[in-house]
């Protein structure tokens, strides 16, 4: 029942965790997420029960750094994804090392004003529609990549084409999906 | 500071996102990272562009009592993180300014390669043939046209050198792939770099000669 109330978005379900450690916001933020993440993970070659407990555990972190959280740097969506991201890399070096925590890399830009570049504040939506600007052999990189989780030697496998052009592909594809977001977040703080 | 101009490849940065990097790698990434807000950047926007992903996915249903368990598991009190033990600065590198990153790495004692050239490796397990190690360099010294049998990244942390392609200052980071070959200048400030290798540049019986002084500036 969200009917226009901002009850049951995500980001602010988060900010209700922050501020009143609202486990009822909790609930529904965990119904929301955990399933996608699971699906998520199990693409990325985990198993059923693998990708669960990495989505548990990862809003378990969403519920315990939500004071870190900023609607103005990044959705609610891109800010789990990192975590999750965060965790499946520490899951496969098994290494003992402090996490990279996502409020590292969201952490105000000391060198730039406030308003400018604010990738964070677009949300998921947004590249996806940025998405559909790229070539079908660059989104099917990109796709690979980050859904699929493919080495490039097993993209250029998969694809039958050389490593080379898998790299050029994947960084044009990047450094389009950049150009295309700067231009937006530009042309909005005008 | 002068502004960075020689940024990481976006195919690297994403082997950074994907944590497909070596320690060496990694550690190297990292500190252009902790230089570089554009750098920075594109790694938002690949997380923007994973949760696009997300958000696209079909959700799997989650075990019948997994809201119960999460219910359960945020009334835990959270382990405190095991307290991270910077290793301590050998004495080679104190006095000089170097990004955090570097100075929470471990190094092994350096050895001199040649007069004014000393190396000293990061003390990560191996892997493979990968080579990571800091190198300094005595300005005004010129290496003389070498190959490359794999990537190799270098970075900048002090003082600044060039080659055909451009001149490298901190923060800077120059990639050479296989089959590239270029001979880097030293300005006349003395050089500090850290290098992330596949491969070694040379056998390491020729580094010793491949590292003579060739000209003084
Ligand atoms: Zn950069
Ligand atoms: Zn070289």
């Amino acid at each position: 029942s969200r009917g226009g109330r901002p009850v049951g978005v995500p980001e602010a379900l988060i900010l209700r965790i922050a501020e009143g450690r609202d486990r009822a916001a909790y609930a529904q933020l965990f119904s929301q997420y955990a399933p996608k993440l699971k699906a998520f993970m199990m693409g990325r070659g985990l198993t059923a029960i693998e990708a669960e407990d990495l989505a548990q555990d990862a809003l378990l972190n969403v519920w315990r750094k939500a004071s870190y959280f900023d609607p103005s740097k990044a959705s609610a969506t891109t800010w789990i994804y990192s975590i999750a991201r965060n965790l499946h890399i520490d899951g496969v070096r098994k290494q003992k090392r402090a996490q990279t925590l996502p409020e590292d890399l969201w952490a105000p830009e000391p060198e730039q004003a406030p308003d400018t570049h604010l990738i964070g504040v677009q949300d998921a939506k947004t590249i996806g529609v940025l998405m559909q600007t790229l070539s079908p052999e660059q989104r099917e990189v990109v796709r690979l990549s980050f859904f699929e989780d493919l080495s490039h030697g097993d993209i250029a496998q998969a694809l039958s084409i050389p490593l080379g052009t898998v790299k050029s592909r994947l960084r044009l594809a990047l450094l389009r999906l950049r150009a295309a977001f700067e231009t937006r977040t530009e042309s909005k703080s005008v | 500071m002068t502004s960075i101009s020689h940024h990481l490849d976006e195919v690297i940065l994403l082997d950074y996102h994907r944590g497909r990097l070596n320690a060496g790698q990694t550690l190297l990434v990292e500190t252009h990272l902790e230089m570089c807000p554009h750098c920075r950047m594109s790694l938002r926007l690949f997380d923007a562009i994973g949760a696009s992903m997300l958000d696209e996915v079909l959700p799997v249903d989650m075990s019948d009592d997994a809201l119960e368990l999460a219910l359960a598991r945020i009334e835990r009190p959270e382990e405190a993180p095991e307290p991270r033990v910077a290793p301590e600065l050998p004495a080679y590198l104190k006095g000089i300014e170097l990004p955090e990153s570097v100075r929470a790495a471990a190094f092994k004692p350096r050895y001199w390669g040649a007069p004014g050239v000393w190396m000293a490796h990061l003390d990560a397990p191996k892997d493979g043939r990968g080579l990571t190690y800091l190198m300094y360099v005595k300005g005004g010294m010129q290496m003389p046209v070498h190959d490359h049998q794999g990537l190799e990244m270098t970075l900048v942390l002090s003082g600044c050198f060039s080659d055909d392609r451009g001149a490298y200052h901190p923060g800077d980071c120059v990639s050479c792939d296989e089959g590239d070959h270029h001979s880097p200048l030293i300005a006349s400030d003395d050089c500090l770099c850290l290098i992330a290798a596949n491969a070694p540049i040379a056998p390491k019986t020729l580094l010793g000669k491949l590292l003579q002084p060739f000209a003084r500036i």
